[in-house]
């Protein structure tokens, strides 16, 4: 099975009956073989679930690579073309289970507000210049993002930038995906970018005088 | 969340950070914060290709790369979306890992 050629695979998975049995077999061995690589830094092959998982997500894949076969192109091993779909398909699971409990608005909302003199006055070690620089910066920063963004890309960027959930945890929690959440925050991104830029900063400014306070 | 919400969490995690008792582990440090926040906008390209676009090529990127190519130089906006998405990085990291251990020491 391991020198089985893009076609061979395809021509099987195609087939009906034994050849086709016999090939589906082969590919959830593959898949199998593969994910405790794949998963080594997420569940240790030891942890009780993971034999549960790894079934689930061969299952999965397999009948993943059943729908999509037509759209394989043959750019790389076939074989690689499906250790791909399993390894979407079990981070996929993990960032849910790991990221289930936690709600967005819990997450960017759920804490108490301070007053804007907490920043002042944390920083008593700083000089008065650094003081006024800081505050003057987070001020204009401040304004730069309520006129630019809107309230869908401010949470969007709080959750993902600040509290490091994954994109496709944060699209499912706001009723969209993975890709159309990266090009929001692309547009955020750029948006920002080009603001601070007409208003005369650069990123490298404003992180300077943020690292170095 | 307002403006205002929006930066308030982020002064109130410049002042947690500050602190010597932490509440929860979780927080980041608040330079590390901030310097997450803007290294995003400065690391923005004009053009950058999505998620899926990332997907369709990860099995092609992996073996090129495997094979020693120059994968910044053939597949630039891959290598770029991969820089700065940490869901797209993860899953290149995970099919590496699995190319590396099964394709290649299968000859």
């Amino acid at each position: 099975m391991l020198n089985h050629t893009n076609e061979q695979w395809i021509n099987d998975l195609q087939a009906e009956g034994v050849e086709r049995e016999s090939a589906l077999a082969d590919l959830r061995q593959i898949i199998l073989t593969g994910l405790p690589y794949a998963l080594n830094k997420w569940i240790p092959t030891n942890d009780p679930r993971f034999a549960s998982l790894a079934e689930e997500v061969a299952q999965d894949t397999l009948l993943r690579v059943l729908d999509r076969l037509g759209t394989f192109e043959g750019r790389s091993q076939f074989t690689t073309w499906v250790h791909k779909i399993a390894v979407r398909i079990a981070l996929t699971e993990l960032r849910r289970k790991r990221w289930e409990n936690v709600s967005l608005d819990e997450l960017v909302e759920g804490e108490e507000t301070p007053p804007m003199e907490a920043l002042m006055m944390d920083h008593q070690a700083s000089t008065p210049e650094e003081l006024v620089e800081g505050a003057d910066l987070m001020q204009r920063l401040q304004r730069i993002i309520a006129e630019e963004l809107t309230d869908k890309q401010r949470q969007a960027m709080m959750a993902i930038a600040i509290k490091d959930m994954p994109l496709e945890e944060v699209a499912r929690r706001m009723g969209t995906n993975r890709n159309a959440l990266y090009k929001l925050m692309h547009d955020t991104r750029l948006r920002l970018k080009r603001r601070l830029a007409q208003e005369g900063l650069t990123p490298e400014d404003v992180l300077a005088v943020f690292e170095n306070r | 969340m307002s403006t205002d919400n929006f930066f308030k969490k982020i002064i109130k995690r410049l002042k947690a950070g500050k602190q010597t008792a932490q509440p929860r582990a979780a927080i980041p440090h608040p330079d590390e914060m901030m310097g997450k926040l803007l290294r995003m906008v400065e690391n923005t390209d004009e053009v950058e290709i999505g998620c899926d676009d990332v997907f369709e090529l990860l099995d092609q990127y992996i073996e090129l790369e495997a094979r020693g190519e120059d994968v910044s130089r053939l597949l630039p906006l891959v290598k770029r979306h991969l820089d700065k998405c940490r869901d797209c990085h993860e899953e290149y990291e995970a099919l590496a890992r699995v190319f590396e251990a099964t394709t290649l020491s299968n000859g």
